[in-house]
C-alpha cells in the first residue's frame, strides 16, 4: 500500500532520488544556492555503516531542473556515523567566500571546507582531557545569529558552545541530569537541549547557573531524542520521545504542558522538521516510513490533529530536513536513499 | 486542553480551522491562502504528499519495531553503535562533570564525604542507601537547606517514585535533634493518623548513611508562601483560605491531642500536596516541635508567626501554634504578614496596635522579657501587695519608641507598614475587592470577612488562655461555612468541672490577686512545676510516660461566658481565683489558686500533674538511649535555647528527662524571688546583676558545689537561681563533664566563664564576640551578661525567618544558639539597626574566628537570581545550591520579596495540570494576577507580560517547571 502511495505520487518534475552505496543517516542542506550556479544547493549526507571509517558525500541539486549533480571529489571519509551534518547557516553573499564550511559530529566536532572540487578539514573540536576515553556528540547546532557559535550535545550530560573562529570552548555547561541528546539555538545566546532525563530546558548564556525546564517526560527518564526550535515562531518547538509516535508540541510560555501532542504516526517518530517560512507547519518522519506534514490548528478537535499531508516512502524514514533556501523542497533520507520531495 | 492553548496562540491565522477526521477539501485549503503559498498554493495532485488518509483499524496497530531506529542507535545507544564501529572505543561515565547540589562542594570533613559545614556533598546521582533495606534513594536535586542540612528530591527505583529526604548534617546536636523530629512523627503517622487524613506530613523511612540522618517523607509541592507570591502577594480568595485553614486546624488538631506544639508554623511549612484531589496541604517540618511538657527552647517561632507569650518568655502551650495560625489565615487573606516585625519591639508594637490590647497581666508579670518591652506603671509596692494602680487597667504600659531607646540605648527596628489601617477589623474590611466582582458577590464576601475577623480574633487572642483551640476554632462559622450572625462562643475545650463554692471573682482587672499570693497566675505548665525541688521530684519519670497525659485539659480555657472550667481541669478547682483578664474584660480566666505550687512547692498541683498518663510513647525516640550528649553551644534545633535553658538545650538527656531549670524568678528561695522583684522595674539582666547578685549569694554557693549536689544550675533571670536537679539526673547525664563545667562556671561571679568554657567549637567565637560586647553593654552592671544582641553583632532574629528556608545561616543560627547559652532572651541587637553592614561584617569576623567556616559568608556575592536581567528574566534555578545563598541577603522576605525560600516541595509551577485542576474549584479570578491572560493557556503561565516578545520571542521565557525562583503566577 505504501508504495502504491509513493509511486502514484512520485513524478520525475517532483521528487528526486540519490541512491547510495551505503545506508545513510544524517543529511544537510547548505542554507544558500551555491556559488558557481545560485539555483543549486549543496547536499551533504552521510553513511550509517557500522564500522570505524564512514562517508559523506557532497553533491549539488538543481530545483529548476530537479537534478542532482554528483561530485565524487566532494566525498570524504568520517570516524564513525555522523551523528549530525551541518552547512554553515546564513552566509551572508555567497561571493564572499568561494566555499561553503561544513560541520560533523561524532566522537569530535569536526569543521571542513568544501571548495569547488575538494573538501578539506579545518579542525577537530575536542574538548576532552583524555585520550584514551570518548563521550560522544550526539548533535550539535550552529547559531545562525552568531554563526561563529556551535553548541554540542553530548552522552557525558554537557553542552559545549564551541568559538569555532578561535577554535576554543566558550563555556561548557552540565546541561542535564543524563545524556544529552539534542540541541537548538533560538537567539545568538540561547538555546535548548533535550536529554534522556526527559527534560526540555533553556539556557541562557548569560546566565548559565539556571536553566527552564519547559517540558518533562510524562514518564520519567523517557528520553527525548530530538528537538526542533520553531525559527520563524520562537514560542515553538517540538520534541519527539523515545520509542513513541507521539510529535510534543511545546509553548515555552507554558512550560511541563504541551500545546499540542500529534499522533498519526504508526511507528516511532524518527525526526522533525518545522517549516522554514512558516511558523505553524511542522514535518515528521518516522518508523512507519511516512513523512506527514502538520498544521497546528487553531482549535483542536475532539480525535486530536489529523495531518495535513502525507507521504509514503519505501521503509523507515530515518531522517529529515525542511531546505531552508529552497522551502517547497523536503529531503528525507531511508535506507540507502536521499529523496527529494516538493511540497 | 493543550489544544485549547495552541488555539490562543494561532489565533491571529485567518479562519480557525478546524481538522477532524480526513482533509477531503483541499480546495478549501488552496483557497485560504495560508502562509506558505509556496507550499500550498500548487494543486494538490502536483505534490509528492498526498492527503492524509487515516488508516482502518488493522494498519492502525503500531508496527512491530524489528531493529532500533538510526536515531536511537545515535543517541541512547551511540556507545553500543561506536564500540560495534570500533571495539577499542571507550567511554566511562566517571568521567563525566559533576554537579554538585551541595555549596561548599569541597570535601573536607567525614573522609571528605562532607563539607565544611558537615553537609553530605551532594552530586545529581548521588545514592543515599538504607543499609538495612538496601533501599536505594538517588539524589535528583536538593530542595532546600536550612540548619540541619539540606532536602534532597530523591528518585526511589524499587517504587518508582520520588521522595524529599532531609540529610541532616552529621553533628551529633542536628543528629539528636532530627531524631527528636523522626519520633514525633513517626508517632504523629502511626499512632495518632494512620490514614492520613490530618494534614501532617508522611514520614517513611529513616536511616543513617555516610554518618549523616537521612529522614524520608512524602514529596509535597509549593508551600504557602510560595503560593502567595506566585499570586503576587495579593491575597487568596477567602474560600480557598477557607479550605486551608480547616485542614491546618485539622493538623493542629491532632498536634494537641498528641501534645505536640510544632513551634515553627508558617506559610513556608505549610505546603500544598496536590497528588490528591482536591489538592490538600500538610503540615511540615518538625525539626523545631516538642512536646508540650518539654518546652525547653524559648526562642522559638519565626519572628512574624511569634505568639506574644513566647515573646515575652512565657510559658508555652499548643496555643502558641494557634497563634501562628491565625497569622497565616490572616497572611492567606492579604498576601502580606499580619506582624510583619521587623525586631521583637516592632512585632509588639503591631499586635498592640492591630490587635489592641496587650498580654495580659498574669503574663507580663511572669514572663521573662516583659521589662524590655514594658514600663511598670503601678508601684513595686503595689505590685508585691496585689493593689492595683487606680486609673490604670494594667500594671504595665508598653514602651514607646523612645524609651525603648533609651532602656536599651538603641533604636529599635521598625519595619514597614503596609497596611492603611491600623486594627484588625479595619484592615479586614478595608481590603481591596477582587476586581470586576459582581455586586451580590461583594456582599456576601463582606459578610465572610466579618466571620474572618471574629475567626482571627480568636486565635490572634493576647492571652493564651483565652485563644481558641484548633477543636473550638474548627467550630467557627468562618470554618464552617455557617451564615456569621453572631460573635462565636466556642464550645468549652473540656467539660466544665464544678465550679467550686470558694471561688474568688477578682473585679479588678489586672488584678493584683496572684500578687497577693505573691504568684502569677498558674499557667499550665509542667516544666515549671516539675522542675521545684520536691521531695515528688525523684519520682518523675524519664520517659515521659508523665508528659502529655493532659491533653484537652490543659489548653483549656474559658468561654467568654465567664466561669470558665479552663485551669481548673486538674488545678485544685476548689481554690480557684477567677479574674477578669486586662485584654478581654468580659471574659473570666480561672486559676487554680495553687498559691503554693506557683512557689513551686505545691505538692497536689504536682502531684496531679504526675498523674496523668498518656503513655502514648511520644517521647520515645527510636533510638532512645542513644542520647549523646551534646556539644555545649550547640544547641540543636534552628532555635536559641535561652540561657535558663541552655543546659537542657536540645539532645541532652534533659530534653527528655525532667532537667530543664526552671525558668521564672519565683522559684526557689524567698530570697531570689525578692531579688526578682527588686529588679522590676530595672532592664532585665542575664545573669546576675550587681545587686540580685548580693542576694543570690546563697544560690550561687550552691552552685558551686559539688557536682553529686545534684543542682541543674542555671541563670534564671532576673537572679533568681533554681536549683531542682536531681541526682538521678545528673546521673541520667552521660554529659556530666560538661555540667560540671558549666556549674563552676556559671558561679563565677563574672558570668562569662561558663561560656568560655563551652566545649563546644563555637565556644570560641563567642567568647571573642562577647568580649567584645561587653563594652557594649553599659547600662548592666558589668557583672551582668549582655544581652546577645548587645555584643553580637551578628545576632539578629532575621535568622529566625531563614531557619529552615535555604537558610544557609545555619551556622551563624546555630552560633547563635550558642551565644545564647547563658542569656535569656533575645533582644534587639545591634545587628539588627544596620542589618547588611553588621552582618557582613560581622561574618568576616566569624570567619576569622570560627572554627566553623561560614559558606554563607557569601552574602552579597551571588547575584540574584531576581535581578531585572536586561531582555531575559531569569529562569528556575536548576542549580539550586546557587540560589541557596540568597538568602542570606534577604533578611526580610518583605525587602526582597523574591528570595528564595526554603521549598520543600516542587514548586507548583510544573504542575500546570494540578492546578488547572484546582482552580476548578476556586474563583479563577482568585489566581489571576491581572495581567495579561495567557491567551487560552488554562494552566500556570507567568505573569511576564508576553506582548514584549514581538521582537524577543525567547526574551520572556517563563519560570521554569520546578522553579524555585517563581515569575509565575497563576492565569
Amino acid at each position: 500500500m505504501e508504495n502504491s502511495t509513493q509511486e502514484s505520487h512520485l513524478r520525475p518534475d517532483n521528487s528526486i532520488t540519490y541512491e547510495s552505496p551505503y545506508p545513510l543517516y544524517s543529511m544537510a542542506l547548505s542554507s544558500m544556492p551555491s556559488r558557481s550556479n545560485l539555483n543549486h544547493q549543496r547536499i551533504a549526507v552521510g553513511s550509517f555503516i557500522e564500522d570505524y571509517t564512514n562517508r559523506v558525500d557532497i553533491f549539488s541539486f538543481d530545483p529548476e531542473t530537479v537534478s542532482i549533480k554528483t561530485q565524487p571529489t566532494l566525498s570524504f571519509d568520517h570516524p564513525y556515523p555522523p551523528t549530525k551534518l551541518m552547512f554553515q547557516p546564513n552566509r551572508k553573499s555567497p561571493s564572499s567566500s568561494s566555499s561553503d564550511l561544513l560541520a560533523t559530529s561524532g566522537d569530535y566536532l569536526r569543521l571542513w571546507e568544501v571548495r569547488e572540487s575538494s573538501v578539506e578539514p579545518l579542525s577537530v573540536l575536542n574538548n576532552s582531557k583524555t585520550s584514551e576515553f570518548c563521550a560522544p556528540l550526539t548533535s550539535f547546532d550552529w547559531n545562525d545569529v552568531e554563526p561563529k557559535r556551535i553548541g554540542t550535545s553530548s552522552i557525558d550530560t554537557t553542552c559545549t558552545i564551541w568559538d569555532i573562529e578561535k577554535g576554543v570552548v566558550e563555556t561548557q555547561l552540565i546541561a542535564h541530569d543524563k545524556e544529552v541528546y539534542d540541541i537548538a539555538w533560538g537567539e545568538a545566546r540561547v538555546f535548548a537541549s533535550v536529554s534522556a532525563d526527559g527534560s526540555v530546558r533553556i539556557f541562557d548564556l548569560r546566565d548559565k547557573e539556571h536553566s527552564t525546564i519547559i517540558y518533562e517526560s510524562p514518564q520519567p527518564d523517557t528520553p527525548l531524542l530530538r528537538l526542533a526550535w520553531n525559527k520563524q515562531d520562537l514560542r515553538y518547538m517540538a520534541t519527539i520521545l523515545m520509542d513513541s509516535n507521539k510529535i510534543v508540541i511545546l509553548d515555552i510560555r507554558s512550560p511541563t504542558m504541551p500545546v499540542a501532542e500529534l499522533e498519526r504516526h504508526r511507528a516511532s517518530v524518527n525526526a522533525i522538521a518545522w517549516a522554514p517560512q512558516s511558523s505553524r507547519h511542522i514535518c515528521s518522519a518516522g518508523d512507519d516510513a511516512q513523512a506527514l506534514i502538520w498544521e497546528l490548528p487553531t482549535v483542536a478537535g475532539p480525535n486530536g490533529i489529523d495531518p495535513l499531508s502525507m507521504y509514503s516512502a519505501g521503509s523507515e524514514i530515518n531522517q529529515l530536513q525542511w531546505s531552508a533556501s529552497q522551502p517547497d523542497w523536503i529531503a528525507i533520507a531511508f535506507s540507502n536513499k536521499m529523496q527529494l520531495l516538493k511540497v | 486542553m493543550g489544544l485549547e492553548s495552541a488555539g490562543g496562540f494561532f489565533g491571529k491565522s485567518l479562519n480557525g480551522f478546524y481538522f477532524n477526521g480526513a482533509i477531503k477539501e483541499n480546495s478549501k485549503l488552496r483557497g485560504q491562502k495560508v502562509l506558505i503559498p509556496l507550499i500550498w498554493g500548487i494543486a494538490m495532485d502536483e505534490l509528492v504528499f498526498g492527503a492524509y488518509t487515516p488508516q482502518d483499524e488493522a494498519d492502525r496497530k503500531l508496527r512491530v519495531v524489528v531493529r532500533r531506529p538510526l536515531v536511537a542507535r545515535l543517541t541512547k545507544d551511540i556507545i553500543e553503535t561506536y564500540q560495534i564501529c570500533n571495539p577499542q572505543f571507550k567511554y566511562s561515565e566517571e568521567l563525566n562533570p559533576k554537579r554538585f547540589l551541595t555549596s561548599p562542594s569541597v570535601g573536607v570533613l567525614n573522609d571528605g564525604y562532607d563539607n565544611v559545614n558537615s553537609d553530605l556533598i551532594l552530586t545529581v546521582n548521588f545514592v543515599l542507601i538504607n543499609l538495612e533495606t538496601q533501599r536505594r534513594y538517588i539524589v535528583k536535586d536538593v530542595l532546600g537547606h536550612g540548619t540541619f542540612g539540606q532536602v534532597a528530591k530523591c528518585w526511589v527505583p524499587e517504587t518508582g517514585s520520588f521522595v524529599a529526604v532531609k540529610i541532616i548534617k552529621n553533628q551529633p546536636a542536628y543528629y539528636q535533634q532530627a531524631l527528636v523530629e523522626v519520633s514525633i512523627l513517626t508517632t504523629l503517622n502511626k499512632k495518632y493518623d494512620p490514614e492520613d487524613k490530618h494534614h501532617i506530613v508522611r514520614i517513611y523511612d529513616y536511616f543513617v548513611y555516610q554518618r549523616h540522618l537521612c529522614i524520608c517523607f512524602e514529596l509535597l509541592d509549593t508551600n504557602l508562601y510560595e503560593l502567595i507570591k506566585i499570586n503576587h502577594f495579593r491575597g487568596l480568595s477567602l474560600s480557598i483560605v477557607q479550605l486551608f485553614s480547616k485542614q491546618i486546624l485539622r493538623g493542629l488538631a491532632l498536634l494537641k491531642d498528641a501534645g505536640i506544639i510544632h513551634c515553627d508554623l508558617k506559610p513556608e511549612n505549610i505546603l500544598l500536596c496536590t497528588s490528591v484531589k482536591p489538592a490538600e496541604i500538610k503540615i511540615i517540618d518538625f525539626g523545631s516541635a516538642c512536646m508540650e511538657d518539654r518546652t525547653v527552647y524559648s526562642y522559638i517561632q519565626s519572628r512574624y508567626y511569634r505568639s506574644p507569650e513566647v515573646l515575652l518568655g512565657y510559658q508555652y502551650t499548643t496555643a502558641i501554634d494557634m497563634w501562628s495560625f491565625g497569622c497565616i489565615v490572616a497572611e492567606l487573606f492579604l498576601g502580606l504578614p499580619l506582624f510583619p516585625g521587623a525586631s521583637e519591639f516592632d512585632l509588639l508594637r503591631r499586635m498592640i496596635e492591630i490587635l489592641g490590647g496587650q498580654p495580659p497581666d498574669y503574663v507580663l508579670k511572669e514572663a521573662k522579657n516583659t521589662s524590655k518591652f514594658f514600663k511598670c506603671i503601678g508601684s513595686i509596692h503595689n505590685v508585691e501587695n496585689g493593689e492595683v494602680s487606680i486609673g490604670s487597667r494594667s500594671t504595665y504600659q508598653a514602651l514607646t519608641e523612645e524609651e525603648y531607646e533609651a532602656r536599651e540605648l538603641k533604636k529599635p527596628l521598625i519595619g514597614k507598614e503596609y497596611f492603611n489601617h491600623k486594627n484588625l477589623e479595619a484592615i479586614v474590611t478595608n481590603y481591596p475587592y477582587r476586581k470586576n466582582l459582581p455586586k451580590e458577590d461583594v456582599i456576601k464576601e463582606s459578610q465572610i470577612r466579618l466571620a474572618l475577623i471574629d475567626f482571627l480574633r480568636g486565635l490572634v487572642e493576647f492571652d493564651p488562655a483565652k485563644r481558641w483551640s484548633p477543636f473550638q476554632a474548627s467550630k467557627h462559622p468562618f470554618v464552617t461555612g455557617e451564615p456569621f450572625t453572631s460573635p462565636y462562643r466556642p464550645p468549652p475545650e473540656t467539660p466544665r468541672l464544678p465550679v467550686a463554692q470558694n471561688i474568688k471573682v477578682d473585679h479588678h482587672p489586672g488584678g493584683g490577686h496572684w500578687f497577693a499570693a505573691g504568684l502569677s497566675p498558674n499557667i499550665p505548665n509542667r516544666n515549671r512545676v516539675s522542675y521545684h525541688n520536691s521531695p515528688h521530684f525523684p519520682m518523675v519519670p524519664y520517659g515521659h510516660a508523665n508528659s502529655y497525659g493532659s491533653i484537652g485539659s490543659h489548653g483549656s480555657y474559658n468561654d467568654n461566658a465567664g466561669l470558665g472550667s479552663s485551669y481548673g481541669s486538674y488545678g485544685d478547682s476548689s481554690n480557684m481565683f477567677a479574674y477578669y483578664s486586662p485584654v478581654g474584660p468580659s471574659a473570666m480566666n480561672m486559676h487554680p489558686q495553687a498559691g503554693a505550687s506557683m512557689l513551686g512547692s505545691s505538692p497536689d498541683a504536682r502531684r496531679r500533674i504526675m498523674q496523668y498518663s498518656h503513655g502514648n510513647g511520644l517521647g520515645v525516640s527510636p533510638s532512645a538511649g542513644n542520647f549523646a550528649p551534646l556539644p555545649l553551644g550547640t544547641s540543636p534545633s534552628q532555635f536559641t535555647p535561652p540561657s535558663s535553658y541552655s543546659q537542657v538545650s536540645g539532645g541532652s538527656p534533659g530534653h527528655y528527662g525532667p532537667t530543664s531549670p526552671a525558668r521564672n524568678s519565683c522559684q526557689g528561695s524567698p530570697l531570689s524571688k525578692m531579688a526578682a522583684a527588686g529588679q522590676f522595674n530595672r532592664r532585665k539582666s542575664w545573669g546576675y546583676s550587681g545587686s540580685s547578685q548580693s542576694l543570690e549569694g546563697p544560690s550561687s554557693s550552691n552552685w558551686q558545689g559539688p557536682v553529686t549536689d545534684g543542682t541543674t544550675s542555671s541563670q534564671a533571670e532576673g537572679s533568681s537561681q533554681v536549683a531542682s536537679g536531681l541526682p538521678s539526673h545528673i546521673h541520667s547525664n552521660s554529659n556530666t563533664a560538661n555540667w560540671k563545667q558549666q556549674r563552676g562556671s556559671v558561679g563565677m561571679v563574672t558570668g562569662y566563664s561558663n561560656i568560655q568554657n563551652m566545649p563546644s567549637s563555637i565556644g570560641s567565637n563567642v567568647q571573642l564576640q562577647h568580649s567584645a560586647g561587653v563594652s557594649q553593654d553599659k547600662s548592666e552592671s558589668s557583672m551582668s551578661l549582655p544581652d546577645p544582641g548587645d555584643w553580637d553583632p551578628n545576632y539578629s532574629d532575621e535568622l529566625l525567618l531563614q531557619e529552615d528556608g535555604s537558610d544557609e545561616s545555619c551556622i551563624t543560627t546555630e552560633f547563635n544558639r550558642g551565644l545564647h547559652i547563658g542569656s535569656a532572651d533575645s533582644s534587639v541587637g545591634v545587628g539588627r539597626f544596620n542589618r547588611a553592614s553588621a552582618t557582613s561584617s560581622n561574618l568576616s569576623i566569624q570567619r576569622q574566628n570560627g572554627p566553623i567556616g561560614f559558606s554563607h559568608a557569601e552574602v552579597g556575592s551571588p547575584p540574584s537570581a531576581n535581578d531585572p536581567h536586561p531582555g531575559y528574566p531569569r529562569f528556575m534555578s536548576k542549580h539550586s545550591h546557587f540560589t541557596s545563598h540568597m538568602t542570606q541577603n534577604s533578611p526580610s522576605r518583605l525587602g526582597q520579596q523574591m528570595a528564595p525560600r526554603y521549598n520543600h516541595g516542587r514548586s507548583t509551577v510544573a504542575r500546570g495540570s494540578e492546578w488547572n485542576h484546582m482552580k476548578v474549584q476556586l474563583p479563577p479570578s482568585n489566581f489571576n494576577s491581572g495581567g495579561p491572560r495567557s491567551p487560552g493557556n488554562s494552566s500556570f503561565s507567568n505573569g511576564i507580560p508576553w506582548g514584549r516578545r514581538v521582537n524577543h520571542p525567547v526574551s520572556n521565557i517563563p519560570p521554569a517547571s520546578r522553579g524555585r525562583k517563581d515569575y509565575g503566577r497563576i492565569a
